[in-house]
């Protein structure tokens, strides 16, 4: 039994000794007379997220029914997540097979497809069909033979994980948590709480009341107090647009993944390259947010700004410069920073690229460094960011 | 004591067994998955079948967590001993006059073994969830103001649903048994149709469930599940129709599409602009 929770935390399982006890003490008690219930007990047991579903069914069908043993599969995934995928989308952007704009406009089932046909089929790197196709739509131990049995695979969930893959490289969604640990990030990030009363007044002063009331000679009179609450509002505005931002994007995630569990009151915006007057609610860029609405949530929110600031000087500078011709605005983008910035005293600006390379890359980061604070996307840098928007933050 | 599913609600054999098996294990149950997949609709039904009493509490996002356990009317306090109690039989001098306990606190302290629903878990505050998860486990709480322990007489059954709106903490999840429960596929869902109107012909069930799946796979924002499945039957029946309609004719669409931008979207049916 060892061997096989040996298998599962291979198969990248987090499992702690507390889950080992328990799963020995179900035993004990009998819980698994048969190969349906163990399934379920072991799952439920070492099993916390619907992410390591697969991975488990797969452990266990290799275990305990004798399939071939697990790790091919995990291959297919990371494969779409790392570089084949990655190169794949490069090369047809650079031989101009397809266009960034055509991609995007590619249902993720539709790319998955042509992936599939030009670099599976053609360099022939079919590993044996059976564990790269083969696993689309099939699970290891499917739905057959155990008809009406406790134990149903759900077949479309690596199907459902390339999608997921697919689309993040398509729209280079931050929206994943990407489980890199960097503790010491994380610490940096919880600077960022400041405790500030906040809240409705509905948390009754018990010392207070009973002073007053005392003073009052004996009337009541209650004093109510705001409840303690962590209330701190911050605005992400996330550059995802574009392949200049393509090679940030792991650094991005990073950071993202671990503001996401700090504050409670977060809010993401997408934009691309640049903001005219609109930024937006998803990762596709197609649910705008009136310009209006986002500067209402003014001074007491903290806008933290993530991109690279690196664009034609035409775009920040030039009226209509916005890539996009449709977007109605005749002011440069850099007036819209400007008004941006007005509206949020407290407000940085992240930059991905190394603080050396600013000057060199493009004219439009020292600009934009201009108007707003701009700190590199590293550990020093967060930190500043973060002295400055607490210092920022406190004026009313 | 074995739980095996009530007449009105249909349960996997999957679902079944891992009820019974956190039940003997004495662990805290945590359901996940979409809304209308029956998450909450379970723990009434495990009280139902086993004859347990139950104690719910739907989670708001200003919980603390200790509101659950016990309230300390402290105003109610204050009115006594300036008004007397009157007639109501409080003794400003006893606190235990002014404590009230919550679903967790009844549950402890209840002679009888109880079903605990927690609902919606993943509305409160990280710190909330893994205070009320320290207070499950040891199955006792302190009453601070008088530094009081009640322990629990007999552990209750613990479930636990979320959404899944927000990302539960990893300790939280480690001491529970977690179990996501999948969208039901075409013939369970049939089955929990059939348990709520028995008379429904073949032929109507069939052309409701491939309209409805149809509707599921265009990509709503938020995407008809169970329980608008079985309004839209409802009204479908009690209008006398006997035909779904399909296509963009789908009959009483409302009960089945709630946001008014899903409605939009039906009926233009285009794709929102990508650029």
């Amino acid at each position: 039994m060892l061997s096989f929770i040996n298998q599962l935390r291979q198969a990248e399982i987090p499992i702690s000794l507390r889950h080992v006890l328990e799963f020995y003490q179900a035993l004990n008690k009998g819980l698994a007379p048969d190969l349906d219930r163990l399934f379920l007990l072991a799952r439920l047991v070492f099993i916390k997220r619907v992410e390591h579903y697969d991975a488990f069914e797969r452990v266990f069908a290799a275990f305990f029914l004798g399939q071939k043993p697990p790790g091919t599969a995990l291959d297919w995934e990371d494969a779409l997540a790392g570089k084949p995928f990655e190169d794949w989308l490069r090369e047809q952007v650079a031989s101009g097979a397809m266009t960034p704009e055509e991609i995007r406009s590619f249902s993720p089932e539709e790319l998955l497809k042509r992936f599939w046909e030009t670099v599976l089929a053609q360099k022939g790197k079919h590993r044996g069909g059976n564990t790269w196709v083969g696993t689309h739509g099939r699970s290891p131990f499917g739905h057959s033979g155990k008809a009406g049995g406790g134990v149903r695979v759900h077949g479309q969930s690596l199907y459902g994980t390339a999608q997921k893959v697919i689309g993040q490289r398509n729209y280079v969604s931050y929206d994943e948590r990407s489980a890199l640990a960097q503790e010491n990030l994380r610490q940096t990030l919880a600077s960022l709480r400041n405790l500030q009363f906040a809240g409705p007044e509905t948390e009754l002063d018990i010392d207070a009341t009973i002073e007053r009331t005392a003073k009052n000679g004996g009337e009541i009179e209650l004093v109510f107090t705001r409840e303690l609450r962590d209330r701190l509002k911050v605005i992400v505005l996330l550059d995802n647009g574009g392949y200049s931002m393509m090679p940030f994007v792991k650094l991005v995630k990073t950071v993202f993944g671990k503001i996401r569990e700090q504050f409670r009151e977060l809010k993401y915006y997408y934009f691309h390259n640049c903001i005219y007057g609109t930024v937006f609610r998803d990762v596709y860029r197609s649910q705008p947010l009136p310009w209006d609405q986002l500067l209402m949530q003014g001074p007491e929110t903290r806008l933290i700004i993530i991109g690279d600031a690196n664009m034609a000087s035409s775009e920040l500078m030039a009226a209509n410069g916005s890539l996009y011709f449709h977007t109605e605005d005749r002011r440069p983008g850099v007036e819209w920073l400007k008004e941006l910035r007005a509206a949020f005293p407290a407000s940085v600006w992240l930059n991905p690229l190394t603080k050396e390379w600013w000057p060199k890359e493009s004219s439009t980061v020292m600009r934009i460094g201009e108007i707003f604070p701009m700190e590199e996307l590293t550990l020093s840098g967060i930190k500043n960011a973060v002295a400055y928007l607490n210092l920022h933050g406190k004026r009313k | 004591m074995k739980f095996t599913g009530t007449e009105r609600y249909y349960l996997t054999p999957e679902l079944g067994e891992i009820v019974n098996i956190s039940i003997a294990m004495e662990k805290p149950l945590l359901l996940m998955g979409e809304a209308g997949t029956g998450k909450t609709q379970l723990a009434f039904e495990i009280s139902r079948a086993l004859g347990f009493s139950m104690e719910e509490a739907r989670c708001k996002s200003t919980f603390k967590g200790e509101e659950l356990c016990y309230v300390y009317d402290t105003v109610l306090r204050l009115n006594d001993s300036r008004f007397g109690g009157g007639e109501t039989g409080r003794d400003v001098n006893n606190i235990w006059d002014y404590l009230r306990f919550g679903p967790i606190g009844r549950a402890f302290l209840a002679e009888d073994r109880r079903v605990l629903l927690l609902d919606e878990i993943d509305k409160t505050d990280s710190d909330t969830q893994d205070n009320l998860l320290d207070v499950l486990e040891d199955g006792s709480f302190i009453i601070r103001e008088i530094n009081h322990k009640v322990e629990a007489r007999c552990k209750p059954v613990i479930i636990i649903t979320s959404n899944a709106k927000r990302e539960l903490s990893d300790p939280f999840l480690r001491r529970c048994f977690c179990h996501f429960i999948p969208f039901p596929g075409q013939e369970e869902i049939s089955l929990i149709v059939r348990l709520h109107f028995p008379e429904i012909p073949d032929v109507m069930l069939d052309a409701c469930l491939t309209t409805f799946y149809q509707l599921r796979e265009k990509g709503f924002e938020k995407p008809p599940a169970t329980a608008e499945l079985l309004d839209w039957i409802g009204a479908l029946q009690s209008a006398g129709d006997n035909d779904p309609g399909d296509g963009k004719n789908v009959r009483h669409i409302g009960t089945l599409l709630k946001r008014s931008q899903d409605l939009l979207k039906f009926k233009g049916m285009d794709k929102p602009s990508r650029f």
